[in-house]
């Protein structure tokens, strides 16, 4: 242990004449009211605009049991409006302040969020306030929103070639306890026996201020938005935040594969799944950049072999986390995957062959440093897109308060990614991207439906 | 060389959520608060001496740098005999220069925290990447290699074409994409504006000399416009973009020079295509609209927002949140020079397909026969305003659409009186457009989805139904 620790000081020491320290770390602020609610506040004065996110501890995951797609259901339920504000004043008041607004459910949180020219800061913290005293519980919005959420289904899933399988389906092989292992979007018998009584429970249960983090960015000081804050929050009631349930689940002992067919692809599809760790973890760190070494656009390992030299893919993405958030912002385990469209003249063996012998590779012999430096160097790149505006910084802020209990590695990835070692990475691969590990779904066109053309001329 | 500056205050037009008629606002609900003038970018335009246009927006603070590079011609460029030529050029241009193969281009642009994409429009190509703003200067150096010196090598045209053709193949099982490409057959017959992509004829019958003479033609200074926003000195950038394109030859014979599409409107007709399995109806409406340079653009983007190009318009409001039909209801209108289109979009399920059309053709008749209240009007134009003050604090945004306005011959400078020309938009002026572009006799309707379960309640309108072009 206490040599590998060395190892790592090493490493960092020596990476650091490439990689700058700190590169973006903007004052923040985080404060708590007495109800429980926590909010996180950055001043940006380049436009006169901000953003908002108030993130709440419940998603996909944390759903009850036989209520598959709830909390995506409830989530349109906050937008159906108050007793004090009815439907459709919520988008019509900020679309008239210039601003936008969107809801977004994920595996451990839902996440709504406004930007808009900051002289809409008030009635849009006035309104994200006042959905969170009540709502307007009403069957027909239920009936309405239960229609619009199974045609999203439709629209994404049911009418798509590959239906998001490598989504929806492969937790379900790779998983054993239901948070882990079920549908999000939800069962379409679920839906339907979904009643207003379970919106009025989920609501009375999840969204109280002490299972939310508001997070503000914006053409403001700090002390005036805090002010706010306090103004329209505060009086709302101090009530338990719920206990989050256990969804811990080791890794996987035995090789899990299967088959689905497709009616509308025509190109047949492999989903592959790693059981990988939760993110506040170093382990998960490493997997992130091991994930983004096989899968991170064409100079990666996964596309320089299966699709360019072996030509046993047409296409392949993946990483860690790869069928729900991003890498770093979900709390559990979660799957380091690849979703991969293969000629129809080849086979699933023939693909996972070529996809195992990259895996080995880098179990095998650590990347070289000039690797990992550039994979590294556009992870970092691609973090800093998450924080340039007001309204995705915010985003990140709140997730990474309400997951890890700080907001701070929103602004410190950059840095903890320039650490991870080589050996680091070649360890994670060896440990946790072994067959055993692993649910594999092969996709294929349903036959006789299309006469697959696409192949190798 | 000239350097112009350019800069503009995008100003809100109304104050406050005025009061409205339909519905009060919450009594509580605070006020909107003192505006603050939105500062437009400021764009630093210069020429080098073969042509090539600079625009550059230095952004300080966050580290990074977005460029774009937009060249003139896109798949209506293409050559007649090899529709969609566009597609494979933007797959194999960085598939190998003079000096670096397809592995060594990812890599040194993976190094600088950046990947290179590369589009086709219908009037211009353009090649992207967001880099690392410490690392600007070797992401410039591989996008300048790739504009100059791209080789096209057989090898990986060969691999290209291959995956290309799998990608059409999957494409075919796409409802939206065959919405989008029946309805570019429908509103443009035979015009290179009825390309969208690459065909599986055309793109066999592509060669490698077809992509480097179409390269050469197409892929000239004087023809190019390098956008730059972000992290850095305008100097610096300048002189290094100089020093990187100084070389970069215009070819003697002149640019190529494309017809513009008829002006006739579509036939007010249902196409449709027969799609197995279909558990929804993908419906496409389209009809013509005003151009980019027409006076009345702007008032069709107010009378389009009240339409259906947000959340809170008439169409979202009727088919999602009333009626629960879809998901995905919207319109869009876009225009360029020589064409303006709007075109509205659902995915509804089965049973609902033919009251769902009921239902947009209400709303198109409705816009084009009363007038918008002052509500909307005030809602539609301040969503505007402000949704562009937030996209332009976006660098990738601010370089896309300064390519964008170029492509269509617009000075940068217009970036910053969008706030202006829309503001000055009236309630008579969308009246006047609603009337002139939006009854629904004017449009064509392809639908994609079950034959046997939706064609009933589609022949209920009496219009004509045929089978897609």
């Amino acid at each position: 242990m206490q040599v590998l620790r060395r190892v790592v000081i090493l490493a960092a020491f020596l990476s650091a004449g490439s990689l700058l320290a700190q590169e973006y770390h903007p004052a923040t602020t985080v404060r708590k009211l007495p109800n429980g609610l926590t909010v996180v506040v950055a001043e940006e004065h380049s436009a006169p605009t901000f953003g908002l996110c108030i993130s709440y501890g419940i998603g996909s995951r944390l759903e009850p049991e036989g209520r598959s797609g709830f909390a995506h259901l409830f989530e349109h339920m906050m937008f159906e409006g108050t007793p004090t504000a009815p439907k459709g004043t919520f988008d019509r008041v900020i679309e008239s302040g210039g601003g936008f607004n969107n809801g977004q459910t994920a595996n451990d949180f839902t996440q709504y969020f406004e930007s808009a020219p900051i002289s809409a800061l008030d009635a849009i913290l006035w309104l994200e306030a006042d959905r969170l005293k009540t709502l307007d519980f009403s069957p027909k919005n239920l009936e309405n929103q239960r229609n619009v959420v199974e045609e999203e289904v439709r629209v994404n899933v049911l009418n798509q070639p590959y239906g998001l399988f490598y989504a929806f389906e492969l937790p379900g092989k790779a998983f054993d306890k239901y948070p882990n292992a079920h549908n999000g979007y939800g069962e379409f018998k679920d839906l339907d026996a979904a009643s207003i009584d379970d919106v009025r429970n989920f609501y009375e249960k999840y969204y109280v201020p002490a299972n939310a983090v508001l997070a503000i960015v914006g053409d403001f000081s700090t002390d005036e938005v805090f002010a706010k804050v306090e103004k329209y929050f505060s009086g709302l009631p101090n009530k338990p935040a719920p206990v989050r349930p256990d969804v811990s689940e080791g890794m996987l002992d035995k090789e899990r594969r299967s088959q689905e067919s497709d009616s509308l692809a025509r190109v047949p599809g492999l989903a592959i799944g790693y059981r990988a760790p939760s993110a506040e973890t170093h382990d998960a760190l490493v997997g992130a950049v091991a994930g983004e070494i096989l899968h991170n656009g064409q100079a990666s390992r996964l596309y320089q072999s299966l699709v360019k030299e072996k030509q046993v893919a047409l296409s392949i993405s993946g990483g860690l986390n790869f069928n729900n958030y991003t890498q770093f912002e979900y709390k559990g385990p979660t799957l380091l995957g690849s979703f991969v469209i293969y000629p129809p003249d080849k086979t699933e063996a023939q693909v996972l062959a070529a996809y195992d012998e990259v895996i080995a590779g880098l179990a095998k012999k650590a990347p070289s440093r000039e690797e990992l430096d550039r994979v590294v160097n556009k992870m970092r790149s691609d973090w800093y897109d998450q924080l340039e505006v007001p309204v995705s910084r915010a985003q990140t802020l709140s997730h990474f308060q309400l997951l890890e209990g700080s907001y701070e590695r929103a602004y410190t990835i950059p840095d903890q990614l320039a650490k991870v070692t080589p050996e680091e990475v070649r360890a994670f691969a060896a440990k946790y991207l072994v067959s055993t590990n692993r649910a594999v779904i092969n996709r294929i066109p349903k036959p006789g439906e299309h006469a697959a053309s696409g192949g190798a001329q | 060389m000239k350097v112009v500056l350019l800069g503009a205050a995008l100003l809100f037009s109304a104050a406050a959520a005025s009061a409205q008629k339909e519905q009060p606002l919450p009594k509580d609900l605070p006020p909107f608060g003192q505006e603050k003038p939105l500062q437009a970018p400021t764009v630093k335009e210069s020429k080098l001496e073969n042509g090539l246009t600079v625009w550059l927006v230095p952004q300080p603070a966050f580290p990074k740098v977005s460029f774009s590079i937009a060249v003139a011609g896109g798949y209506t460029a293409d050559p007649k005999d090899l529709p969609g030529l566009s597609d494979l050029i933007s797959a194999t241009i960085d598939q190998g220069t003079k000096s670096r193969n397809a592995r060594q281009i990812a890599e040194a642009l993976q190094s600088a925290g950046g990947d290179l994409s590369a589009n086709a429009g219908k009037e211009g190509f353009y090649i992207t990447s967001s880099v690392l703003s410490s690392k600007s200067a070797d992401g410039l150096s591989v996008l300048a290699d790739v504009l100059q010196n791209a080789a096209f090598p057989d090898n990986e045209v060969a691999l290209a074409k291959r995956n290309l053709a799998s990608s059409l193949e999957a494409q075919e099982a796409n409802p939206q994409f065959l919405a989008s490409r029946a309805m570019a057959k429908v509103l443009y017959g035979d015009s290179p504006y009825s390309v969208i992509s690459a065909t599986k004829e055309s793109l066999a019958a592509m060669a490698p000399a077809n992509l480097r003479s179409e390269y050469a033609r197409r892929f000239r200074p004087d023809r190019a416009l390098v956008v730059v926003v972000g992290d850095f000195s305008a100097d610096k950038m300048l002189a290094t973009i100089k020093e990187k394109f100084d070389a970069w030859r215009s070819p003697e014979e002149a640019a190529i020079s494309v017809p513009p599409p008829s002006d006739a409107g579509p036939e007010h007709a249902i196409f449709f295509i027969s799609r197995a399995d279909s558990v929804q109806t993908t419906l496409s409406l389209a009809a013509f609209g005003p151009k980019r340079t027409d006076s009345d653009y702007e008032a069709a983007v107010v009378a389009n927002t009240i339409y259906g190009g947000s959340f809170g318009s008439r169409l979202t409001s009727n088919i999602r949140e009333d009626k629960g039909y879809t998901y995905t209801p919207g319109s869009n209108f876009s225009a360029s020079r020589v064409t303006g289109t709007i075109h509205t979009s659902a995915d509804v399920r089965n049973a609902v397909t033919g009251p769902a059309l009921n239902e947009i053709f209400y709303e198109l008749n409705r816009l084009a026969t009363t007038s918008p209240t002052e509500r909307e009007m005030s809602q539609a134009k301040r969503f505007l305003i402000g949704i562009k003050a937030i996209q332009l604090q976006i660098h990738s945004a601010v370089a896309s659409e300064l390519s964008n306005l170029w492509i269509q011959h617009l000075p940068a400078s217009e970036i910053g009186d969008y706030g202006k020309k829309i503001s000055a938009v009236t309630a008579a002026d969308v009246t006047s457009v609603g009337q002139k572009y939006f009854p629904a006799a004017r449009v064509a309707v392809v639908a994609v989805g079950q034959e046997n379960v939706v064609r009933g309640q589609l022949a209920l309108f009496g219009l004509p139904i045929k089978p897609a072009p």
